[in-house]
C-alpha cells in the first residue's frame, strides 16, 4: 500500500522534473526559444501579479502542497506495526489480542523448528486483516525449503487458528548464519 | 524472467521509503519557503531578497546559458533517477522462494500457502559453497548467485577434474533444489587446478 503510493508519487515527481529539465534544455514550449529569457518581465507581470483571487489560489495550492508533503513524509517515518488483533470469540463478543504476544508466540514456535537459529516476527497490516513478517535466520547446515515448509505449515497455521483469523498472510525472509568456508575431509 | 513453475510468485518490491522521504522533504521545503514568503509579503513585510534575485535571474538568463543548461540537465537527471526508482522493483538481493506445500496451482483457502518467502542471494551462495566444499577434491570454491544462473569456480588439488566436475554438478543440482527457489538458477561450473 505505502509502496504503491510512494512509487506513484515518485513517478509523478520524476516525470515533472524530467519534463522541466528537457523543456529548459531545448527551449521548447512554453518557453520562447533558446535565445529568449526564461521568464520575461512582461510575462511575469501579466500572469504572476500577487493580488486578487490569484493570490489566494497560489497560497491555497502551496498550503495543500505543504500538507500533502508533510503527510507523505510522516507516513514514511511511521512504523506500520500493529498493536492488537481483534479476535472473534464466537459468542458475539470480541477480544483484543496484543500484537506483541502474538509476535512472541510465533517467534518462539518458529525458533524451535529444526535448523532455525533465530527468528524475529512483526505483526503488520490492519486490525481486520493482519499480516505477519517473519525474518528467519537459518543455521548453516539447514535446508531452506524444509525450514520454510516447517514454519509455513504448522507454525503459521497454529498462529492463525489460535488467533481465530480466517487468514493470516505472511512474508518470510530467510538468512543464513554466516561463517567461514572450511574443508571437511 | 517470467515465472517458469508458478505464475503466482512475484519478485520482492521495495517500498522506496528513503527516496520518498527525501522527495517529500524537498517538496515540503520548497513549498513551505514560498508559502512563508507569500504570507510575509501579504502581511506587509518586505519579501525575501532571493525572490527578487530569482525573478531577475529568470528575466535575464536564456536557455542557452551554461548555468541554466547545467541546472536543467541536473533536474532532468534527477527526474530520470526518480522514474527509475519508481519503476524498478528493487530488493535485488532477495530471491523469491516458491510457496511451500507442493501444488503450484491456485492456493486453497486453508492451506499454508499464503506465505511469500525470499532467500538472500548471499545466503544462497553460502549454502551452495558449503555443499561444494564437501565434494572431495575441492580445495576452494567461489559461488556467485545471480537470478538466472549460479557461477561456481572451484579449484581442485587432487582427483581428475572431470570427476570433480561431475560430482560438483550432482551436488549443486541437489543443493539448488533444496534452496526452494521459485525460479531455480542454472549452475555453471568451472573447475581448475
Amino acid at each position: 500500500m505505502l509502496g504503491t503510493v510512494n512509487r506513484i508519487l515518485l513517478a509523478v515527481a520524476g516525470t515533472v522534473l524530467l519534463a522541466a529539465g528537457i523543456v529548459v534544455l531545448t527551449g521548447a514550449w512554453p518557453l520562447h526559444g533558446r535565445r529568449a529569457p526564461l521568464l520575461s518581465e512582461a510575462t511575469r507581470s501579466r500572469y504572476w501579479h500577487a493580488d486578487g483571487w490569484w493570490w489566494w489560489a497560489v497560497v491555497a495550492g502551496l498550503a495543500v502542497g505543504v500538507l500533502l508533503a508533510l503527510w507523505w513524509l510522516l507516513s514514511q517515518l511511521r512504523r506500520s506495526r500493529l498493536g492488537a488483533v481483534v479476535v472473534d470469540t464466537g459468542d458475539g463478543a470480541f477480544a483484543l489480542l496484543r500484537g506483541r504476544a502474538l509476535e512472541a508466540a510465533v517467534a518462539a514456535e518458529a525458533g524451535a523448528v529444526e535448523g532455525v537459529a533465530g527468528c524475529r516476527v512483526a505483526l503488520r497490516g490492519r486490525r481486520g486483516s493482519p499480516a505477519l513478517r517473519v525474518a528467519l535466520e537459518l543455521e548453516p547446515h539447514a535446508v531452506p525449503a524444509d525450514a520454510l515448509a516447517a514454519v509455513a505449515g504448522p507454525v503459521l497455521t497454529h498462529a492463525r487458528t489460535s488467533a481465530g483469523l480466517p487468514e493470516l498472510p505472511a512474508e518470510a525472509r530467510l538468512k543464513v548464519t554466516s561463517h567461514r568456508s572450511q574443508r571437511v575431509t | 524472467m517470467t515465472a517458469r513453475r508458478s505464475g503466482r510468485v512475484h519478485r520482492f518490491r521495495s517500498a522506496r521509503r528513503i527516496p520518498a522521504a527525501l522527495t517529500a522533504l524537498v517538496v515540503l521545503g520548497v513549498a513551505g519557503l514560498f508559502l512563508y514568503d507569500l504570507a510575509a509579503v501579504r502581511a506587509g513585510r518586505p519579501g525575501m531578497s532571493w525572490r527578487r534575485d530569482l525573478a531577475d535571474g529568470l528575466a535575464t538568463h536564456t536557455p542557452a546559458d551554461l548555468g541554466v543548461q547545467l541546472i536543467a540537465g541536473a533536474a532532468a537527471l534527477a527526474g530520470a533517477v526518480l522514474l527509475l526508482l519508481a519503476l524498478a522493483p528493487g530488493l535485488r538481493g532477495i530471491l523469491p522462494m516458491r510457496p511451500p506445500d507442493g501444488p503450484y496451482g491456485p492456493d486453497g483457502p486453508d492451506t499454508a500457502a499464503r506465505v511469500r518467502a525470499g532467500l538472500g542471494r548471499k545466503d544462497a551462495a553460502q549454502i551452495l559453497r558449503d555443499r561444494a566444499m564437501e565434494v572431495s577434491g575441492v580445495r576452494s570454491v567461489r559461488v556467485k548467485v545471480r537470478r538466472s544462473h549460479v557461477g561456481v569456480r572451484a579449484t581442485s588439488h587432487f582427483r581428475e577434474l572431470d570427476d570433480v566436475r561431475a560430482d560438483l554438478d550432482a551436488v549443486l543440482a541437489v543443493g539448488i533444489e533444496e534452496l526452494g527457489l521459485a525460479h531455480p538458477p542454472q549452475p555453471r561450473v568451472r573447475v581448475r587446478r
